[in-house]
């Protein structure tokens, strides 16, 4: 939350690709997070007046593509979701609503890929689908990729890996990608 | 146990039931604030009905004064009578002529009340003269006429000396609707004036000071057995006002039937709380059920919430009700035209709660239903998700019976079943229309936002409109309903005043001329037919008289309250057929016919009032009956405002009664005032009604009723501002989480306000377009089959109206939108999470 300009920190300084976040506005965040992050949350946060195709076209729009909804189709068709572009969210299995959520965070090809808990919401098998799809979609844009976890499986497929305990480092592991 | 849950759920407060109750409270505060005005003003006239009268009861004469055996009669039953010609003239003043409706009055007036003067004096002094007699005039009439007290005018051929201002004439009400501003003279003064001749328009009113106790209605029966024959109309003390008191019921009762689609806005509003409340109260609904409670205890146990909360909005609404007329009752009371004794009266807070209460149960009883679709598996799933199932038999049968008791409950109160069925029938069509325009405009914007994709902001608001969860039918519902009913009043009223101000002068003569004696007809003609500026000059004879029987049977026995039946009416005859007349039904007497008397009669009325060839009529003129036969009918259009009489005769049957002539005008705008200076020189007798002060004062009168009724539909809108901001409120969540994903994904605050703004203003626009469209089709219905007049668009209230709907979601939106901006993102996904 922090390293993706959505929280403040309440003392010290928090930088982000060179760029410190402590006193920027919330638009400067904002224009921040659409250059440079792509975000994938525990409950997909897919904005239910859209389709899963503007869900994904919106962030393409921001960044001012013109062909933001055929790119958008395209990681639609990335993720398995061709035929369902023009579903709602609520129409969607949680399954579905990750896979959009997933291809909304790699559409712009962020520099930073964030994924909070990205199977928390979801049963075992979904779960191990949508991290097959995270890792390769990172490596298919070559984004660094930011994960939060439980799951001590998955950690241990990340380069590096920072454990928190009670809101404190614990333990690194690993070098920087 | 159901009370018991209810009373445990209750303990948790009021929070989110503001707008419930507000909505339940303003629709029967406007309902108990009209009833308990109409109650006052209703009482005033009562406590003063025989000072608005004049007297404990009076006997009012056309055209003459009361035989010596008739007054006699008088004088014998009352402690006092007073006598009071009543008719319309010209004063004179610096050679000007204006007209003037003259309160001829004897020693005795007034009866009842105090005449205030200005300066003060006694009445009979400012009437009393030396070298002339003194008059007192309404201090409009001196303003008009550039008067100054103690100046001299003529009335016919006698000068008056004005004495005084009259600043309180206490039987004002009874005058009615009159067209110049009142002078009062002694009535002896009146001899050598030449004003009330043979054929003058006039009416005489016996004012009789009774004895306490008098049974008002053995005497009025006594009355009309003692002088049958004489064309009296009776009137007491118990309403000394009929006029007054029937327009204050009218228009209250139609006011009330406003109030009443304001209540239904509020029942949407009212409606949404408790889907709202409910939705809320799912996984408790759920748990109750795992715990052994049946669809019955859970129905229970939330709809005795409800009608707690019910009867809380009731209780502020009617406190608002009665409390603000009360608190008001000097400024109400100096306002009103009338009497009013502002108290508590239980009838109309009655009548406005039974609204509330049905209203209440009506919109919620749905959303209530549907607690019984809550299983306790919610609990482990989501079934909020799950479409919403149509509720079972016995609550729509339960809903159509609230309805007719709703609907029944207003034809009871209002009086007239003709007027809430159309309102009713109204207000459900309307409902209606605007829910298909709310999804017509969701559908539109469904099609609209995949063509607005290179404008992020627009297609988020459009996607927002088109989309789930869209707020399109709610906020075109609750504004739309208010909205419609105020474009609907600008219309008609537009029109209606172009057809009278703009139209109707085209059309109509510039001056009625009344009480020309036979004599002075060659002159007149002279005058006025030799003026290249006069177009066309129409006369007749004219009497006038009372039907007082049809076929031998009390004429409101047969043709009831219909207004021809109601007062004296104009009386003309014919020999020949005149030109332009077209007979629809039956045949016009021969020229020189001298049988027994035969009318013919307006058709229209005559259908109105159940009439057919053959038909008898008596009429009694002067005092005297006559009876004649229906020989024809024909067509009258009244609308012109040019000469129309319901009641053509042949001559030989009234020639011979003493009787004036009539005389239409019609001439170039700027000869206007030479033509009334020659005729009231030539002529002082003569009285001349200027056509367009006429239309001017009905004008005014309507667009007192076009206030009244607009007051009525901003309550209506006020409701349905009230439930939009309870809508924003509810909506207030999912546009914080929308605006915390689009920040995530890199929009900047202003362009996310600008989607939403945008997204409010368009379902504004939205409402104000349906409900100028309905507003449209109401004017023009109204104005062509009701009024019968020309319909045009009125373009400047149909755009206030479209931009008030922009207005009021942007207003209503706006607070939310921007609080909605102000969180973190990192706060609102996390509460999601």
């Amino acid at each position: 939350m922090l390293m993706g300009g959505l929280e403040r920190a309440t003392s010290g300084r928090v930088t982000s690709l060179g760029h410190d976040l402590s006193d920027m506005s919330e638009d400067a965040l904002a224009r921040f997070r659409r250059n440079h992050m792509g975000i994938v949350f525990q409950s997909f946060h897919l904005i239910p007046t859209m389709t899963a195709l503007e869900n994904v076209a919106t962030p393409l729009e921001l960044a001012g593509h013109r062909d933001a909804f055929a790119r958008a189709r395209d990681e639609l068709a990335r993720v398995g979701l061709k035929d369902r572009a023009d579903h709602y969210p609520s129409q969607l299995s949680g399954g579905e609503q990750q896979r959009v959520a997933l291809a909304r965070a790699v559409a712009p090809k962020p520099d930073i890929l964030l994924a909070d808990e990205p199977t928390g919401n979801l049963d075992s098998t979904t779960g191990a689908q949508i991290i097959e799809l995270l890792f390769d979609l990172r490596a298919a844009h070559g984004a660094t990729l930011v994960l939060v976890t439980h799951d001590q499986a998955v950690a241990n497929r990340c380069d590096r890996v920072l454990r928190l305990r009670d809101g404190r480092l614990d333990t690194a592991r690993g070098a920087a990608a | 146990m159901a009370s018991r849950i209810a009373r445990r759920e209750l303990r948790g407060g009021l929070r989110g039931f503001a707008v419930f109750l507000a909505c339940l409270a303003l629709g029967v505060a406007a309902i108990a604030g009209i009833g308990s005005v109409r109650a006052a003003i209703e009482a005033g006239l009562t406590r003063e009905g025989s000072a608005l009268l004049g007297g404990d009861a009076e006997i009012e004469l056309t055209y003459r004064f009361a035989t010596p055996e008739e007054r006699a009669w008088m004088d014998s039953r009352a402690d006092a009578v007073s006598e009071i010609a009543d008719f319309r003239s010209m004063a004179a003043f610096d050679g000007a002529r204006t007209l003037t409706q003259i309160k001829a009055v004897d020693d005795a007036y007034p009866l009842k009340g105090a005449v205030e003067l200005d300066p003060p004096m006694p009445l009979d002094e400012a009437l009393r003269g030396s070298d002339r007699p003194g008059a007192v005039m309404d201090p409009l009439l001196i303003d008009r006429m550039g008067l100054s007290i103690g100046d001299s005018f003529t009335l016919g051929r006698q000068e008056f000396r004005l004495a005084a201002a009259l600043t309180r004439e206490p039987d004002n009400a009874t005058g009615g609707f009159g067209l110049g501003p009142r002078t009062i003279l002694h009535r002896d003064a009146l001899s050598g004036s030449g004003l009330l001749e043979p054929g003058t328009l006039y009416s005489t009113h016996y004012r009789l000071s009774l004895p306490p106790g008098t049974d008002l209605d053995a005497l009025e029966a006594e009355a009309r057995e003692e002088l049958a024959g004489s064309g009296l109309r009776w009137r007491d003390a118990r309403n000394g006002a009929p006029n007054v008191a029937q327009f204050v019921e009218r228009l209250s009762g139609f006011l009330i039937l406003v109030g009443l689609s304001g209540l239904a806005v509020g029942g949407v509003g009212v409606s949404a709380a408790v889907r709202a409340y409910l939705a809320g109260k799912t996984g408790t609904i759920a748990t109750l059920r795992t715990l052994g409670a049946t669809n019955a205890t859970i129905f229970l146990a939330y709809g005795l919430q409800i009608a707690a909360l019910s009867a809380l909005g009731i209780v502020i609404g009617l406190v608002l009700g009665s409390g603000v007329p009360l608190l008001l009752a000097p400024v109400l009371a100096a306002a009103l035209p009338v009497p009013a004794v502002f108290s508590l009266y239980p009838a109309p807070l009655f009548e406005a709660a039974l609204y509330g209460a049905l209203t209440a149960a009506l919109f919620t009883l749905w959303p209530l239903a549907r607690t019984e679709t809550i299983r306790a598996a919610t609990l482990f799933r989501d079934a909020l998700s799950s479409a919403p199932t149509w509720p079972r038999a016995r609550y729509v049968l339960a809903t159509a019976g609230l309805l007719a008791a709703l609907i029944a409950s207003a034809a009871v109160f209002s009086g007239s079943v003709r007027l809430t069925l159309w309102t009713a029938g109204g207000i459900i069509a309307a409902l209606m229309v605007l829910a298909l325009a709310g999804l017509a405009v969701r559908a539109l914007a469904r099609r609209g936002h995949r063509a607005a994709r290179a404008r992020p902001a627009t297609r988020w608001a459009l996607a927002a409109i088109g989309g789930p969860r869209s707020e399109a039918l709610p906020v075109v519902l609750s504004i739309g309903l208010g909205l419609s009913v105020l474009a609907a009043v600008g219309q008609i009223d537009g029109n209606l005043r172009g057809a009278i101000s703009r139209d109707l002068p085209q059309q109509a003569p510039s001056y009625f001329f009344v009480d020309i004696q036979k004599d002075q007809m060659p002159g007149f003609r002279d005058r006025v037919e030799n003026d290249p500026a006069v177009s066309r000059v129409q006369s007749a004879p004219m009497l006038r008289g009372v039907i007082t029987e049809i076929n031998g049977r009390p004429a409101s026995d047969v043709a009831g309250d219909h207004w021809v039946v109601r007062g004296d009416r104009g009386i003309t005859y014919a020999g020949a057929q005149p030109e332009g007349t077209h007979v629809t039904e039956g045949e016009w007497w021969p020229d020189d016919y001298s049988g027994p008397p035969l009318v013919s009669f307006a058709d229209e009325e005559a259908e109105e009032m159940g009439l057919k060839l053959g038909d008898t009529i008596t009429l009694n003129i002067l005092g005297r009956d006559v009876t004649a036969t229906i020989a024809s009918f024909r067509e009258v259009d009244f609308s012109t405002a040019g000469m129309g009489f319901v009641l053509t005769m042949d001559p030989a049957s009234i020639a011979a009664a003493p009787h004036g002539f009539i005389a239409t005008v019609y001439a170039e705008p700027e000869a206007e005032a030479a033509i009334l200076r020659d005729l009231a020189d030539a002529f002082p007798n003569i009285t001349a009604i200027r056509v367009r002060d006429a239309i001017d004062r009905v004008a005014e009168m309507l667009d007192g009723i076009a206030a009244a009724t607009s007051w009525g539909a901003a309550v209506t809108l006020l409701t349905g501002f009230l439930v939009l901001i309870g809508a924003a409120a509810a909506g207030s969540p999912a546009r914080a989480h929308e605006a915390a994903v689009l920040k995530t994904l890199g929009a900047t605050r202003a362009s996310i306000l600008r989607s939403f703004l945008l997204r409010a203003g368009l379902l504004g626009l939205a409402a104000g377009t349906v409900a100028l469209g309905a507003g449209i089709a109401g004017g023009w219905a109204i104005s062509h089959f009701l009024f019968e007049t020309r319909f045009s668009v009125i373009w400047p209230s149909g755009l206030a109206i479209v931009a008030g709907g922009v207005a009021a979601t942007l207003v209503a939106s706006a607070g939310f939108a921007a609080r909605s901006l102000a969180v973190r993102p990192a706060r609102v996904l996390r509460a999601r999470e």
